[in-house]
Order: structure tokens, then C-alpha cells, then sequence
């Protein structure tokens, strides 16, 4: 059952259309990921879904009660929405104790029993910050804080907690540790939730369904692996990794390359004259200078232009033409011809047909892929 | 749930139209309060074909009066605009032994202006002044009988105005200085750039803003300077249009229309710059710059920049007050200094004369009231300029008209007032109250503009997670809101309460026998020639403004003066 539902919402900044007749749905204990680039309307959603902005048109419903409809001139402002939410910035009150920031939404809402009964303590202790209840935020570290703002959204079991990319402002290491700690609260305590990001990491890693934005409007919604194995549009597939891009054109023969170079793709196309194929990096083979290539794959020509070490792996760089690929080489199998290799040595790179999405060039908003990878 | 609907939307647009109505009724009440005055004074001068404009500007010396009030404000403002940035500069590169020197620029201004004139007059007049004297005993100047000095002529007034600018010059260079970070420097010198290279490339384009905004104010101030004029400028017949101001509403035949009409051409000037601020701010946003280390120039710390720092704290600050305190000591003013006559009776006597102690209770309580009326205004303006941007019109109006008094000198609003609240629908003339609303009219800019950067930079997110968090607006702003402000609030609060102790200009104007603030009753003294008195009377006055300093830090910490 939808526990939240946004329907037609509308928002703009003067003649800046930010979100455009959105619909969305969240089931109850589900967690929604908001996924786009800056400027998509995914903020905006969020602090409409808050009730920190008003939109212009639309309707949003907390289980069953509007809380805004734009046709009623409703507006539930947000203290009276069962909402917690997670800032950037964390914005943890400097002028008091982690105590009282965590005991805040009980007391302004008057939960004296939950307080008596020790809920501070006991958010406090899932986010592992028991022992630094009685200090200040400033005295704390990033991760520390963020923790702490994590502990201050969920204190009073609010409904919805909305996310407004609570991990952008940790390093690295940090942030896929408190990532850890979202998710496995989520699981414990079964909240709903709305997370904005713009890194499809987190998203892949938290959301129980996707929705990628584009412009206002939602250009997927799907889950973590229906989005990944395949995405709606080039845009979506480009926004989640997928960098690999190889224009296709219809030549008298068959398929040559942007570059009018002719090339085999053992499998059935769309009816079109030109075509974009995304493929994954980790999809993509490198082959050494005269190495004999799979047969049924898609192969290309190609020169070295870089390789970085990454462990177990290389992340390499070559030109297929005017195209760049960039794949992932096992280290045990060319890290030691990489390590000597120049910038320019003739390879080879290869990939399964079945491995490309394929999309048609110059379109770009439509349901599925026009051929379904199997 | 069809009940609750029509329910909550009433209260949304009642809470819309509470708002709006607040914020219109206190915009309308400040309007009156500060444009008021300012426009019967105008109407006044325009009365019966403009006979005050004749009046004034009919006279044969009216020229003049207009050269040297434009003359004044130029050259003190390019003196105060050299040593402030000058000093800026200097504070910047302090070596860190000495960091605690940064807050010397800014003590001048905690001095009463009346006493650092009478301080000056101590030491420069020609006669007895004690640093005369002293210089009358080098060998190149032994001849003389007075001088070398004369701080009554138009040049030393000018001087001295300008070591006042000074730091209100500082002020607003260095906060602009310190939004500078040294990686911007860095960038510059390792892109190549020499280190003078990098001061006229980099430092002075982007202290253009704090520059442009301190010498407008420092502008404005200059051509509304009125203490050293009326002090010094008196002997030697010296005329600024705020000194005429002063003379046409206390010389008898009292002409208030000619006063009026003095007042215009400030009051045009006033409002231009007023407006051109505002224009220029649009865009400061290129002007902002971030970066995590601080302001340090290259080129190491110096003792130079201490020394230079220190050098001006003596002269704006220790001279006059050394003068001063001579003189309340001495049995009389005279340049021959003998230790063992000092003595406490100038005090004693003080403390008989009648009106000294009253005036030290009202200038104290008017300046508390006002104080009191200012913050809770200054907030309330504030918050609609910074947080209500959909109230485009009314927060602009007052926006414009809560700096409207940053820009008009405050004798200016002295006579308006003087002109207003003698006749009705109000007559306050010589009540406190007169004293206590023309003080928060020459205070709201201070309130409103401190609590308005504290609000800009503590951004929404605050207010919001309270918001989300359950909190009503009402809430928000009791437990987050004004505890965060607390700092922004107690250094305006010492700053007002300074401001308004020292406060002579307006007070001159709308003071009655019976009521009298310490800055009147000074200057009473020294029309009389009781110069001993008056010496003493500006010990008290510093006095008393210390002991207001002392306790805002009690209350508010060391770093209260910090936010100036």
C-alpha cells in the first residue's frame, strides 16, 4: 500500500520549471532513493515532501491525509508533518548538547513518555554515540555530527525521514561507514524514506527503488537491479556508470561504427538508422596487440592511452576511433604488460552482444530499451 | 478529513495575513518614526516660497559655509581612508605575541567624541595647550609664544576629524580583509606574481566593496560632522552646514525653516549614497570569497605593523585621553605642569554641580531604553529582510529606511525632531522620551543591520531542522533561533549603548533645561570656559562607557567587541 504519494507536483522558480508534474509513490517502509545530477528537482521534491517549499500545483498525501493540495489550498506546515529529516550540513544546534539535539523533536512535540523512558539514550546508542551525550557538536567529528543529526531525524519514529544527501560532506572512508549504519537502522526500525543523492553508489547501496530525475520529472523508477541491468534511456545509463558509449549506423553491409568503421554485432538491432550502445566498463575485455579475439563478440581496434593501478585491477583508458573506453583489466592477467606499456600501443577490446544497451540516437526519453538485454 | 481541510486552510492564510499585517504595521511605524522628522523638516524649508532656502543660501557667506562643510568631509575622508586601510593592513601582519594590538583601530570609537575634541584642544591650542608648549621648547620653535600648533584652524579640525574616521574606515577593510584567504594570495604569487604585484591585483580589487562601503559612510560622517566643528571651529568663526544647523535654531531670531534648509543638501547626499549602497550590494556575490586559512599576507610578520598600530593607538587614543586627564587634576589649564598641585577637586566639585549626576541617570537610562526598543525592533526588521522574500515590497521599504539614518547626520534628526515632537499629535519636547525615540532612530541601522548578518550567516538550515523537527515558528525562534543570536545580539548591544552614551549631536538638539544628557551639559561647561570641569565631565563620560563595555563582556564573554 502507497503511504506517501505525490501526484502532479509542480514547482518553479520564476520561469525556472524545477519540478515538473511529478508523481511518485512510497510504500510504507520502503526507502526511495532520488538519484540526479544538481539542478534535476530532486531537492526540491524533498523539501516539498517537507513542507520547507511550497509548490505550486499538486497534491501530497501522508498515509491517506493530504497534507498538501494545491486545489484546497492546503498547506500542513512542517512541524505538523510526521517527518525527520537529515541535512548536509548536518545543522546540529551549536548552542546545545547532543542530548538535548537528540531530545529536541520529543520535547517539541511534547513525548514526555518516550523521553522518561529513555528513547535519547537509546537512539543515541544505535548510532553508537551513547558516550557523547552531554558534549557540544563543535566538539565532535563530521562523522560524529552526522551521526548525531541521524539520531535527532529518527528520535521521535517519525513516519518519513527525508535524506537532503546526509554523506556529501563526509570523506570517503567515513561516508561508507555511516552508509552502513542508514542501512541497517532502516532494517531495524522499518521507517520510510526519501534519500537525495547524486551518487549512484549510495543509491545502488540503500534504495529499495530508484527513481533517477532528469529536468523535474522522473526518467526511471525501478529497483537497484532492474535500473542497473537496465536502464530506461541513454541518460539513465550514462548518469549510473554506465560511460561506455559506441554510436551505431546502418551501413549497406551492416553496422559501422561513428567512425565508418565496419564492425560485426551478432544480433538483431532496432529498425533504425543510427543507434547508441552503452556497455559497462567492467564488461569490457582488453586484449593485447595480436592476441586472437573471442569469437561472437563485439571487437574493436583501439590504442592505449592510460592505465592506473587499482589493486586487484587496472582502470585502463583506450580510443576506439573518436570513441573513448574505459574498462577494468584484471591485474593477474595484463598487470604485467600494462605496468611497461606506452600511451599508444596498439590492443584490442571486445564485449559480449548481449552486453549492450541500445538506445536511438538523438531520443531519449522512452519506457524501456528498445531491445532487452538477456 | 473534509473537515480538516477548510480548517487548516484558514489557518494557513490567517497565519499569511497575520504576518503581512505585522510587518506592515511595524514598517509603518518606522516610517513615522524616522522619515517623519526628516520630511517636515523639508516641508518646512519649502514653506512660504521657500523663505528658508533664502534665508540660508541668500547669504553672502553661504559659499563659504558650503566649501569648507564639502572641503572637511573630502579631506579628513581621504586621511581616514589612507590610515584605515593603512591600519588594516598592519593588524593583518601583527606578529603573533602581539595579536591582542588588532583591537586598538576600533578603541577610538569607544572614546566620547567630545571628549577626544576638548582632549585635542588640551594639547593643540595655541595658548596653553600642553603639547605646544612642550614643542615651544625646541630650539627651532623657542621663539614663539604660542603655537606652533592651532588646533582651532581649519586644518587641524580636519585632522583630527579624520583620525575619528579612522576607525570606522578599519572597520569595514579589515572584515573585508579577513574574507580574503591566503590561498587566493597564493594562488597569485605561484601563477607568478610579485608581492606587490599581488596587493594591486588581487588584495585591492576584492577589498573594493569594503572600500567603496567604508568610504561611503566615512563620506557621510565626514559631512555630518558637527562636535569638532562646533568645539573648535567657534573661535575662528569656522561655519560647516551642520554648525549652521545648530546656530539658526539656538541664536535668537530661531529660524527653523532656514535650519531646515541648511539640512538639504546632506539630506540629498545622504539619500543618494543610501540608495547607490544598495544598488552596488546587488552584486557583491562576485566579491565573496571562501577559503579555509585566513587572511595572512606573505612577507612574514613584522614589528613594524605593531609598532604602527601602536603608534596610532597613542595618538587617537592615549594623547587626548592624557590631556584630558591633566587638566581634570590641575587646579586650572595652563601650560606650565606641576606635579604636586594635582588634585580630586575638580571632581568633588563635579559631583555638587547641579545637573551632572542627573545627566549621567538619563543619559544611561535613555540609552538603555532605546537599547531595549532597538533589539527587538532591529530582530523583527531582520528577519523580514532575510527571511521573508516574498514580502518584496514591504521588505525592500524597509530595508531602505532602517539605513536611512546611517546616512543623515545625526543633527539632522535632532531639529525634525526637535520640529515634530513640539507640536502634535505628540509634544514629548523635553521629556525623556523625545531623548529616548531620536536615539533609536540614530540606533535601528546598528540593530538591524548586526542582527541581519548574524541571520545571513547562520542560513535556514537551522530553523528548518527545528522546523521538521516538530517545532512551531514561535519555538523555533525561542530555542534556536535567538540562542544562536546571542553573540550578534550583546555586541550590538554594547556597541548602541556605547554610541548612545557619547551621543551629543541630536542630543543637543532636542535636550531641554531640565533634561540634559552628559554630552549637553559639557558642552554647556565648556561655552562657559569651566575647562576644568569639563575635563573632569569627560573622564566620567569615558567612565561610564567603560563600565557599559565591562558589563556586556561579563555578560557575553571577551569576544563582544570581536563582532564590531
Amino acid at each position: 500500500m502507497a503511504s506517501f504519494r505525490i501526484s502532479g507536483l509542480s514547482k518553479s522558480y520564476g520561469s525556472n520549471v524545477i519540478v515538473d508534474d511529478l508523481d511518485l509513490e512510497i510504500d510504507e517502509g520502503e526507502f526511495l532513493v532520488l538519484l540526479g545530477p544538481s539542478g534535476c528537482g530532486k531537492t526540491t521534491t524533498l523539501r516539498c515532501l517537507a513542507g520547507l517549499e511550497t509548490p505550486e500545483a499538486g497534491r501530497i498525501e501522508f498515509k491517506g491525509q493530504a497534507v498538501y493540495d494545491s486545489s484546497a489550498r492546503l498547506n500542513v506546515p512542517a512541524h505538523k508533518r510526521s517527518i525527520g529529516m537529515v541535512f548536509q550540513s548536518y545543522a546540529l544546534w551549536p548552542n546545545m548538547t547532543v542530548r538535548r539535539n537528540i531530545a529536541y523533536p520529543l520535547k517539541v512535540r511534547k513525548m514526555k513518555d518516550a523521553i522518561a523512558a529513555g528513547r535519547v539514550e537509546e537512539t543515541a546508542e544505535m548510532v553508537h554515540c551513547g558516550h557523547l551525550l552531554d558534549r557540544y557538536p563543535s566538539q565532535l567529528s563530521g562523522g560524529q555530527q552526522q551521526r548525531i543529526a541521524l539520531a535527532r531525524g529518527l528520535s521521535a519514529r517519525p513516519d518519513l525521514v527525508l535524506f537532503d544527501e546526509p554523506l556529501s560532506n563526509l570523506d570517503a572512508r567515513l561516508r561508507d561507514q555511516v552508509r552502513t549504519e542508514i542501512h541497517r537502522l532502516h532494517e531495524s526500525l522499518g521507517f520510510g524514506a526519501v534519500f537525495v543523492t547524486h551518487d549512484q553508489s549510495e543509491a545502488f547501496a540503500l534504495g529499495d527503488k530508484l527513481a533517477i530525475m532528469r529536468a523535474g520529472t522522473i526518467e526511471q523508477l525501478g529497483t537497484p537491479d532492474d535500473v542497473y541491468n537496465n536502464p530506461a534511456t541513454d541518460y539513465v545509463a550514462d548518469f549510473i556508470g554506465m560511460s561506455n558509449r559506441l554510436e551505431l549506423r546502418r551501413s549497406a553491409t551492416g553496422w559501422q561504427t561513428g567512425d565508418g568503421v565496419d564492425v560485426l554485432v551478432h544480433r538483431d538491432l532496432p529498425d533504425a538508422e543510427a543507434v547508441v550502445a552503452r556497455i559497462w566498463p567492467e564488461d569490457v575485455q582488453l586484449h593485447r596487440g595480436n592476441e586472437p579475439l573471442p569469437p561472437h563478440a563485439v571487437a574493436l581496434s583501439a590504442s592505449l592511452l592510460s592505465s592506473e593501478f587499482g589493486g586487484r585491477h587496472y582502470d585502463v583508458t583506450v580510443a576506439a576511433g573518436s570513441e573513448e573506453f574505459r574498462l577494468r583489466a584484471d591485474a593477474a592477467t595484463h598487470g604485467s604488460w600494462l605496468r611497461s606499456s606506452t600511451a599508444g600501443e596498439p590492443v584490442a577490446i571486445s564485449f559480449r552482444p548481449d552486453q549492450m544497451q541500445v538506445y536511438p540516437l538523438g531520443e531519449v526519453a522512452v519506457d524501456r530499451p528498445l531491445v532487452a538485454a538477456s | 478529513m473534509a473537515m480538516t481541510r477548510p480548517l487548516a486552510m484558514l489557518g494557513v492564510d490567517l497565519q499569511r495575513w497575520r504576518s503581512r499585517l505585522f510587518y506592515g504595521a511595524l514598517v509603518v511605524a518606522l516610517g513615522y518614526l524616522i522619515v517623519m522628522p526628516v520630511w517636515r523638516l523639508q516641508t518646512l524649508a519649502f514653506e512660504n516660497d521657500a523663505a528658508g532656502y533664502e534665508s540660508q543660501f541668500g547669504r553672502p557667506d553661504i559659499g563659504e559655509t558650503l566649501r569648507t562643510t564639502v572641503g572637511l568631509a573630502i579631506a579628513s575622508l581621504v586621511i581616514a581612508m589612507v590610515l584605515g586601510t593603512l591600519l588594516a593592513y598592519a593588524t593583518s601582519r601583527l606578529p603573533r605575541r602581539v595579536g591582542f594590538l588588532r583591537i586598538i583601530p576600533v578603541l577610538p570609537i569607544v572614546m566620547p567624541s567630545v571628549a577626544n575634541v576638548v582632549g585635542w584642544a588640551f594639547l593643540l591650542s595655541p595658548g596653553p595647550g600642553y603639547l605646544n608648549a612642550l614643542m615651544r621648547q625646541l630650539p627651532w620653535w623657542d621663539h614663539l609664544d604660542s603655537g606652533p600648533v592651532n588646533v582651532y584652524s581649519s586644518t587641524w579640525i580636519i585632522i583630527i576629524t579624520g583620525f575619528g574616521l579612522t576607525s570606522f574606515v578599519y572597520l569595514f577593510v579589515s572584515a573585508g580583509m579577513q574574507n580574503i584567504s591566503s590561498e587566493h594570495l597564493e594562488a597569485a604569487q605561484s601563477s607568478g606574481s610579485s608581492q606587490l604585484g599581488v596587493f594591486f591585483k588581487v588584495v585591492l580589487p576584492l577589498l573594493r566593496p569594503s572600500l567603496v562601503y567604508g568610504g561611503g559612510v566615512a563620506l557621510l560622517l565626514g559631512l555630518g560632522q558637527f562636535t569638532g566643528p562646533l568645539l573648535l571651529g567657534q573661535n575662528e568663526g569656522m561655519k560647516v552646514l551642520t554648525t549652521e544647523m545648530y546656530r539658526r535654531t539656538s541664536e535668537s531670531p530661531v529660524n527653523y525653516a532656514a535650519a531646515a534648509a541648511a539640512a538639504s543638501p546632506l539630506v540629498i547626499v545622504g539619500i543618494l549614497v543610501v540608495l547607490s549602497q544598495r544598488f552596488l550590494l546587488g552584486n557583491q556575490a562576485r566579491f565573496v570569497t571562501h577559503g579555509g586559512k585566513s587572511f595572512a599576507p606573505a612577507g612574514g610578520r613584522s614589528y613594524w605593523a605593531a609598532f604602527f598600530v601602536g603608534l596610532y593607538g597613542f595618538v587617537a587614543l592615549v594623547l587626548p585621553l592624557l590631556g584630558v586627564l591633566i587638566v581634570s587634576l590641575s587646579p586650572y589649564w595652563s601650560e606650565n605642569l606641576s606635579w604636586d598641585l594635582f588634585t580630586l577637586q575638580n571632581y568633588r566639585e563635579m559631583v555638587r554641580t547641579p545637573g551632572v549626576m542627573e545627566s549621567v541617570s538619563t543619559s544611561v537610562v535613555t540609552s538603555l531604553a532605546a537599547v531595549a526598543i532597538c533589539v527587538p525592533v532591529g530582530l523583527a526588521v531582520a528577519t523580514l529582510v532575510v527571511r521573508n522574500r516574498h514580502l518584496t515590497v514591504v521588505r525592500t521599504i524597509a530595508d531602505v529606511i532602517t539605513a536611512l539614518p546611517l546616512g543623515l547626520p545625526a543633527v539632522i534628526f535632532g531639529v525634525g525632531f526637535l520640529l515634530t515632537y513640539t507640536q502634535p499629535p505628540f509634544i514629548l519636547y523635553g521629556t525623556k522620551w523625545v531623548i529616548i525615540l531620536v536615539y533609536i532612530v540614530l540606533m535601528i541601522p546598528f540593530a538591524t543591520r548586526m542582527q541581519m548578518t548574524a541571520l545571513i550567516s547562520m542560513g535556514n538550515t537551522y530553523s528548518e531542522a527545528s522546523a521538521v523537527s516538530g517545532a512551531s515558528p514561535l519555538v523555533t525562534s525561542l530555542r534556536v533561533t535567538l540562542p544562536m543570536l546571542k553573540p550578534a545580539v550583546l555586541s550590538a548591544v554594547a556597541l548602541m549603548f556605547i554610541l548612545l552614551t557619547h551621543e551629543f549631536a541630536a542630543s543637543l538638539m532636542v535636550r531641554s533645561a531640565t533634561t540634559q544628557v552628559m554630552g549637553t551639559v559639557l558642552y554647556d561647561h565648556w561655552s562657559n570656559g569651566s575647562y576644568t570641569l569639563v575635563a573632569a565631565m569627560a573622564i566620567l563620560m569615558s567612565a561610564v562607557t567603560a563600565a557599559g563595555v565591562m558589563v556586556a563582556m561579563l555578560v557575553g564573554g571577551r569576544n563582544v567587541l570581536d563582532n564590531l
